[in-house]
């Protein structure tokens, strides 16, 4: 559905993106993960045709947006990290003139989107009166109009309050489900990205060094959260099993082998085991594997 | 509060209009030149007063700001990225705008007019003919019927309009350009002062036809009794050819920036 092509992009003789690929299928949930600088909002841009790439090209269902914008964002909607309205007009008006840029204001279609969000009470205040959550909700309406078949979500919960985030994120999730909504979903919230998207990217240094499914993370190293005494003979041993120390605190076995086989050989050479538990690896996990180098480009 | 400013200005031209001084002046400045000062001394005559000094103190400003916002303050508040999240191409978003930027100017100037003639008339009552005198473009008209003499007005400002349209395309063209709102309105005044002061200087006199206030002035030949059209056409066409010149080089300008988040 959208296809990013080798992007590389300079600012100033900085580079933003290098050599930058990645594929959104049709219907599902996208995340970009990385750093401040990594290249997230830029990618964006060029997506939206906001920035122009040195090289590569971005295609939506096969429209190049390099040369075919227009054409390439009719089935595309889009929110940005505090969206900025009209503040001295209505919801409504601000939902009006961005509709009338693009070919006329179905105020039918905009009443369904704004009911849908949850705006309606207040649409036709001033959007200066509005909350931060209700100007993602106005952002999100105006994302909506006229049916996109994308979804373009760069930081959309940033600022939202816990209730916010979550009537977000099954918002967002409704939407892929009952509409087959292609979503692309920029975000610093490592624990929202792994509880909506089905696939990530993590962008370091404006390159991709990561691409997988969330499912993925969990790969066939088991980690486990334990209590050893003493802590360096029980490393010692963990190594020889084939395992590997983390942290302090923190073990993980490859699947060949049987931790209570580990527990056993500590236990002989007495280990005190205070704790022995598994652990899901987590997106943060990797997340921080891949910052720190620990992860392979790919 | 532009419109209210301007009703403001026109109360006080009207005001010193009425004042004993201007009125004797007035009178002797007619009756110089053997007309009437009954007749004369009208509410046409007077909105042309203050459609001519309105636009030159106040409207220049006025659309040079509206004009030097359209695009750099929407740049700056965030709203132009909004905007950019549209299926719309660059030249079509620039098309609009400047249409919208057009029609403002455009429309402004009959704001000020009708507001203007209403003041007047209030004033001075509406019966009596149009007298006009602008030294600096040689014209000098007087018409005793009101028909004729607010058709005249009528369209002049239609050519005021034209031509202050000049003005909102240089700033513009600079609101298109990677700069402060503020700055794209002050080189738009600049460029215009400059014009205006240059143009003074008997050195310049005889290449006045290539300054762009020269040009913008155009609209005073209306008020001749022989209206000479190729001489009006011809400012025009060099307006609308500087005009089309200014929007592509903001275009340019536009199409090849990139809009970062």
């Amino acid at each position: 559905m959208l296809v990013a092509s080798e992007l590389s992009k300079k600012f100033s003789g900085k580079p933003a993106l290098s050599g930058v690929s990645f594929h959104v299928k049709r219907g599902e949930i996208y995340g970009l993960l990385g750093h401040n600088g990594a290249g997230k909002s830029t990618s964006l841009g060029v997506i939206l045709g906001m920035v122009m790439p040195d090289s590569g090209d971005v295609t939506i269902d096969g429209i190049s947006v390099l040369r075919d914008r227009s054409r390439a964002l009719r089935k595309v909607g889009a929110i940005f990290e505090s969206p900025a309205f009209y503040d001295y007009l209505s919801g409504w008006d601000n939902l009006k003139i961005l509709m009338s840029y693009s070919g006329g204001f179905d105020a039918t279609a905009a009443r369904s989107v704004v009911e849908r969000v949850g705006l309606s009470r207040r649409i036709h205040s001033k959007v200066r009166t509005y909350s931060h959550g209700m100007r993602q909700r106005l952002a999100l309406a105006q994302a909506l109009l006229p049916e996109p078949e994308v979804l373009l979500l760069d930081e959309p919960t940033d600022g939202l309050d816990p209730e916010g985030i979550k009537w977000f994120r099954e918002f967002i999730l409704k939407l892929r489900d009952e509409r087959g909504m292609t979503v692309l979903f920029n975000s610093h919230l490592l624990a929202e990205v792994e509880l909506m998207c089905d696939r990530v990217a993590i962008l370091r240094e404006g390159k991709r060094v990561f691409e997988g499914s969330i499912g993925s993370i969990q790969d066939d190293t088991r980690f486990f959260e334990v209590d050893f005494e003493p802590w360096g003979i029980a490393c010692g041993l963990v190594h020889s099993a084939g395992g590997e120390a983390r942290a302090v605190g923190r073990i993980s076995l490859p699947a060949t082998v049987d931790p209570a086989g580990l527990v056993e050989t500590l236990v002989h050479a007495g280990v005190r085991i205070r704790g022995f538990s598994p652990m899901r690896r987590s997106l943060e996990d990797l997340y921080m594997e891949i910052l720190n180098g620990a992860g392979s480009p790919n | 509060m532009g419109y209210g400013a301007f009703i403001l200005m026109e109360a006080v031209i009207l005001f010193v209009y009425k004042l004993d001084r201007s009125q004797q002046f007035m009178h002797a400045m007619l009756e110089r030149n053997g007309l009437d000062f009954g007749t004369y001394y009208s509410s046409l005559s007077i909105t042309f007063t203050i459609m001519l000094l309105s636009m030159f103190l106040l409207g220049s400003i006025y659309f040079a700001l509206v004009a030097g916002d359209i695009v750099a303050k929407e740049n700056e508040d965030g709203n132009l990225r909004m905007v950019f999240a549209r299926p719309i191409s660059r030249l079509r978003l620039l098309l609009v705008k400047y249409a919208a930027v057009s029609f403002y100017t455009f429309t402004f100037v009959f704001f000020v007019g009708i507001s203007g003639y209403a003041m007047a008339v209030a004033a001075v009552g509406w019966e009596g003919g149009l007298f006009v005198m602008e030294p600096k473009m040689k014209v000098f008209a007087a018409y005793s019927d009101w028909w004729e003499g607010a058709g005249r007005l009528a369209m002049s400002a239609g050519g005021i309009g034209v031509s202050m349209i000049t003005l909102s395309s240089i700033a513009f063209m600079f609101s298109c350009f990677k700069i402060k709102p503020a700055a794209a309105t002050i080189i738009t005044l600049t460029i215009l002062f400059v014009d205006m002061i240059l143009q003074g200087f008997p050195f310049f006199k005889p290449y006045e036809s290539w300054f762009i206030t020269w040009r913008m002035s155009a609209w005073v030949f209306i008020m001749e009794q022989q209206i000479s059209w190729p001489k009006i056409i011809e400012s025009y066409a060099f307006l609308f050819g500087l005009n089309i010149t200014l929007f592509t080089l903001g275009w340019i300008s536009f199409q090849s920036r990139d809009f970062k988040t």
